[in-house]
């Protein structure tokens, strides 16, 4: 039969012993335990972070994008738009020069045919006249059977243009 | 029917004397918590070998579960300070709990022993004090125990040295008391079933009687409110009150 200590005693090296076990324990507990579940844990955890962080960056980028995007459309629109209105102005302003234009152009041109015609109705009266003053002075001439000076001449057409006139 | 409730025994003794500390011996309890200490490392390590990021084992996910709640139980009753306490209480808890169980595999618990209890409790007196020097000084210590009048120092003084007492004969005492109350059951029931087998006339009484046969299975029911209930909530006990004292140390 093997010796026994008493039953309730305090022996001071098995005392001490148990000390030491309990921080041993607790060292290895730490080592073995603690060490890699925090590592792995802490692990976990930065990766999550990263993914999180990287999701906000990429979700942040697409709405960067998508505002960009929005933006270009809605400048785009606005382009169009304006591109639109300047050339429904600019072709409002071209017809209604053209049509300035053309009315300038029938006018002036309806000028100058009055003053062609004008012209022309001054020309052939002139005529007429100086065929009817060359007749008048030929019959003259034959009538009264004597050469008029030059000033005779034209005063004696004129005095009877003007009572053609007057006729 | 003699019961004897021995003391662990002593396996190796020193020859020789060291001066005051006595002869060195080698018992029961120590070679028993080595073999406790021995359980729990290989414990750690089987939880922690081949971890993962991702995708973790049940193994894995019970040993961070140990963790976040050893954790949670030291922050949760001291604070975020007192963080590196942590794998003090959990060996605490762990050593208290695997020492209280292996009885139940017939060895002879190292928390059966005073000197296992009061180590941990000199251990655990020695971080209260720490603590109550560091928070309010020497002088702040020394005044604490004149609080709230001067003529209640005795007291005082009786009542801090009470503390690791307390704490290490609650622990003890209530493992022993298994051990005893086991002790007296086994002898019992032997008794018992050798005066009822003992009814059975001729021979075969004579020798049944002899089989202590109720010895079987009834202890194991009792042995879960003796062994397991008292083992476990012990540990829990002893590490509860050890937060809370060094909690309260902490304390202005």
């Amino acid at each position: 039969m093997a010796e026994h200590q008493e039953l309730v005693t305090l022996i001071p090296w098995t005392f001490i012993a148990q000390i030491l076990n309990l921080f041993i324990q607790m060292l290895l507990i730490k080592k073995f335990l603690f060490k890699p579940i925090r590592e792995v844990l802490e692990k976990r955890k930065a990766k999550a972070d990263s993914v999180i962080s990287e999701a906000t960056k990429t979700k942040e980028e697409a709405e960067a994008m998508k505002a960009e995007y929005e933006e270009n459309i809605a400048a785009a629109r606005d382009k169009a738009s304006d591109i639109l209105a300047n050339a429904q102005k600019t072709a409002t302003l071209k017809s209604e020069e053209i049509i300035k234009e053309a009315s300038e152009a029938a006018i002036s041109m309806k000028a100058k045919a009055e003053r062609d015609i004008e012209q022309e109705k001054r020309k052939a009266v002139n005529e007429i006249k100086d065929e009817i003053g060359n007749m008048a002075m030929e019959i003259a001439g034959k009538v009264i059977e004597r050469e008029i000076s030059e000033e005779d001449h034209t005063k004696l057409i004129d005095e009877f243009i003007e009572k053609v006139g007057e006729v | 029917m003699n019961i004897e409730i021995n003391g662990p025994k002593v396996f190796y003794t020193f020859p020789f004397d060291i001066p005051i500390l006595g002869r060195l011996q080698i018992s029961e309890t120590l070679v028993v918590s080595w073999i406790v200490m021995l359980i729990i490392t290989l414990l750690c390590i089987w939880l922690t070998h081949n971890l993962k990021v991702e995708n973790i084992s049940k193994r894995q996910a019970f040993a961070e579960m140990l963790v976040e709640t050893a954790d949670n139980f030291v922050i949760g009753n001291m604070g975020e300070k007192f963080k590196n306490l942590v794998p003090f209480v959990a060996a605490l808890f762990a050593t208290s709990l695997v020492s209280n169980l292996i009885s139940l595999v017939g060895l002879r618990s190292p928390t059966a022993d005073l000197n296992t209890e009061a180590a941990w409790a000199v251990v655990v007196f020695i971080m209260i004090t720490t603590q109550k020097i560091k928070t309010g000084g020497f002088g702040g210590y020394l005044k604490g125990f004149t609080q709230p009048i001067p003529v209640m120092t005795p007291f005082n003084v009786l009542s801090e040295l009470a503390t690791p007492i307390s704490l290490a004969c609650r622990h003890f005492g209530n493992i022993l008391s298994g051990i005893v109350i086991n002790g007296l059951i086994y002898a019992a029931l032997a008794v018992a079933s050798s005066a009822l087998l003992g009814l059975i006339p001729g021979a075969v009484g004579l020798f049944l009687s002899h089989v202590p046969i109720l010895d079987v299975g009834i202890p194991a029911v009792l042995s879960v409110y003796f062994d397991w209930f008292t083992g476990v909530m012990q540990a829990y006990i002893f590490c509860m009150l050890t937060t809370m004292y060094i909690a309260n140390a902490a304390e202005e």
